[in-house]
């Protein structure tokens, strides 16, 4: 029975971004077809058609893999940390990606070296507040990391203040800021197939994990006592969401609000088992991504950044949900 | 099932108290209730028997695979008593990719055994102490643990609860498992196999009568009790 409602649920899903994504691809100021398109796909399409597809597609790649990899990082998060306010950024990643992006940035460097400074800032931040925390003898693991990551993230923050001060205003200083803003609308195909093997190999980890996250979200104590490996295993699922969100940032720069509201979402449809709770949220947060980089165009020539709008629908839609569950309860 | 030998051990928190040097050795299928004031090292003594803290000094020869419980209420989980049940068979499919149809089967059984089996699909969380504690208890049956170290496993429960889980501790330990378990429902300790009594003058192991006698515990605690000093319940 749990069986079949779940293969109902993913057909479900996965049908909800088909069709959000042939929304996408179809629209906009080059109308295409939904049937061209397929066509298109296929190599055998009209000129209009294989340019939305050339235009557009990079761009829904990008949207996609982006918003999966900061819901399942958000879900890994919440669940490890038994907090429903964990974030992908935790660690302290985003802001170190933001770092490394705007050190690249002042530096003059080519779209592809911003991104593998993101990405790199990112894992730094969050290998530094790793391994700070590894230092401490606190009885409770987590409040170590959450700490820990709260200093990885100011540092980096702070760094990445000095960097907008000494850029450039008229050259440097906008590039910066709109990097930070985030947008999916740099993502050429090359960069967004990239950040599919990053992102794929943390989801398979995460999803590998599964009953093992549940078992991590009871405390290490239980987690000994069932006989697991705590602290390695949450090692490798820190990695694991830290890879997926670096990647993410690196591509699309800050988005926040999808890896805090998907995971929300998918829990009230799923429930709390990491093994359903963090496809379910990937799924969601590739489908939230979507819809939102749609908007960020549906409003004229001069695009609203994705990680403004994110915000300004995220933050509401949160807040929704949040009282539709304590109602609930 | 393997039972548990200490030679010298030494428990404690680094930096902190240290309790006595312990010699002891349990039976597979013997339950040893553990007594003291607050603050006097149970829980230390039982998370050291766990493996989750380190000995100051000595050695724990043999302890099975242990499984340490902490008190009621203290484990909070969002997803259901069933899966909650099921992660007992963690250790056997550490590497594996996921829990089997088996697994759930062994915790369904486990979970109608302790007659909690109408719980199975009610979120951990939403249930009360006495359930929950149930529920762990079926748990303990899963994971097959031969050393089972329960951190005052009575703390919190109704007197329904209280008898059921005592009745779960017995048929724990009826299979063949050490069962440690602290508490301060002295009655329990009454109908222990022995005592350990864990006070200000050290560690001491006896039989319950011996053990629970009024000078004894007077000694232990610093008052005077006629009978169970938290129910008035006679000891013996």
């Amino acid at each position: 029975m749990n069986r079949v409602r779940d293969a109902l649920l993913a057909s479900v899903l996965v049908l909800l971004i088909l069709a959000a994504a042939l929304m996408v691809l179809s629209t906009g100021p080059l109308g295409v077809a939904p049937s061209a398109l397929l066509a298109a796909v296929t190599g055998r399409g009209s000129p209009e058609a294989e340019l939305a597809l050339a235009l557009r597609g990079p761009r829904l790649l990008a949207a996609l893999t982006c918003g999966a990899a900061l819901a399942g990082a958000g879900a890994g998060f919440q669940i490890l940390f038994r907090n429903p306010l964990a974030a992908p950024d935790l660690l302290g990643v985003s802001s170190g990606a933001g770092l490394g992006a705007a050190l690249a940035l002042l530096l003059g460097a080519g779209a592809a070296l911003v991104q593998g400074a993101a990405f790199a800032g990112g894992l730094a931040a969050g290998a530094l507040a790793l391994a700070c925390a590894a230092l401490t003898r606190s009885g409770d693991a987590r409040l170590a990391l959450i700490l820990c990551g709260v200093v990885a993230g100011a540092l980096a923050s702070a760094g990445l203040g000095l960097v907008v001060v000494i850029a450039d205003p008229w050259s440097q200083l906008p590039s910066i800021t709109y990097w930070l803003l985030g947008s999916f609308t740099r993502a050429t195909l090359p960069e967004a197939v990239g950040a599919l093997l990053p992102v794929g190999l943390g989801a398979a980890v995460l999803i590998w994990l599964g009953f093992r996250l549940d078992i991590l979200s009871l405390g290490d104590e239980q987690a000994r006592s069932l006989g697991l490996p705590a602290r390695a295993l949450r090692l490798l699922a820190l990695a694991a969401a830290a890879l997926m969100t670096s990647s993410a940032v690196a591509v699309a720069g800050v988005v926040g609000w999808i890896g805090l509201l998907a995971p929300h979402a998918a829990r009230l449809v799923v429930g709390e088992r990491a093994g359903r709770l963090i496809p379910a949220s990937m799924a969601l947060g590739a489908l939230f991504a979507l819809v939102i980089d749609r908007l960020a165009t549906a409003f004229g020539p001069a695009e609203i950044p994705v990680g403004l709008l994110a915000a300004a629908i995220g933050a509401p839609a949160f807040l929704i949900l949040f009282i539709a569950t304590s109602r609930r309860a | 099932m393997s039972g548990l030998r200490l030679e010298g051990l030494v428990a404690g928190r680094t930096g902190g108290f240290r309790l006595p040097p312990l010699d002891l050795t349990v039976e597979p299928g013997e339950i040893l209730a553990l007594i003291g004031p607050n603050g006097a090292g149970k829980t230390t003594l039982l998370k050291t028997l766990a493996g989750l803290l380190p000995p100051l000094a000595g050695v724990i020869v043999d302890n099975g695979a242990p499984a340490y419980l902490p008190p009621p209420g203290a484990v909070s989980a969002g997803f259901s008593a069933l899966h909650l049940t099921a992660l007992g068979r963690a250790r056997l499919r550490r590497w594996s990719p996921g829990l089997t149809p088996d697994d759930l089967d062994a915790a369904r059984g486990a979970l109608d055994r302790l007659e909690v089996g109408d719980l199975a699909d009610r979120p951990f969380d939403r249930l009360s102490s006495g359930q929950q504690q149930l529920v762990l208890i079926a748990r303990l049956f899963v994971q097959d643990a031969s050393v089972c170290l329960l951190d005052e496993p009575l703390a919190l429960l109704d007197p329904a609860h209280a008898q059921a889980v005592e009745a779960a501790i017995r048929a724990l330990a009826a299979e063949g498992r050490v069962l440690v378990a602290s508490t301060h429902h002295l009655p329990f300790a009454a109908r222990a196999d022995r005592v350990l009594a864990v006070g200000p003058d050290g560690i001491d192991v006896a039989d319950p009568a011996e053990a629970l006698a009024p000078d004894r515990i007077r000694a232990l605690f610093g008052v005077e009790v006629a009978g169970c000093p938290c129910c008035g319940q006679a000891l013996s």
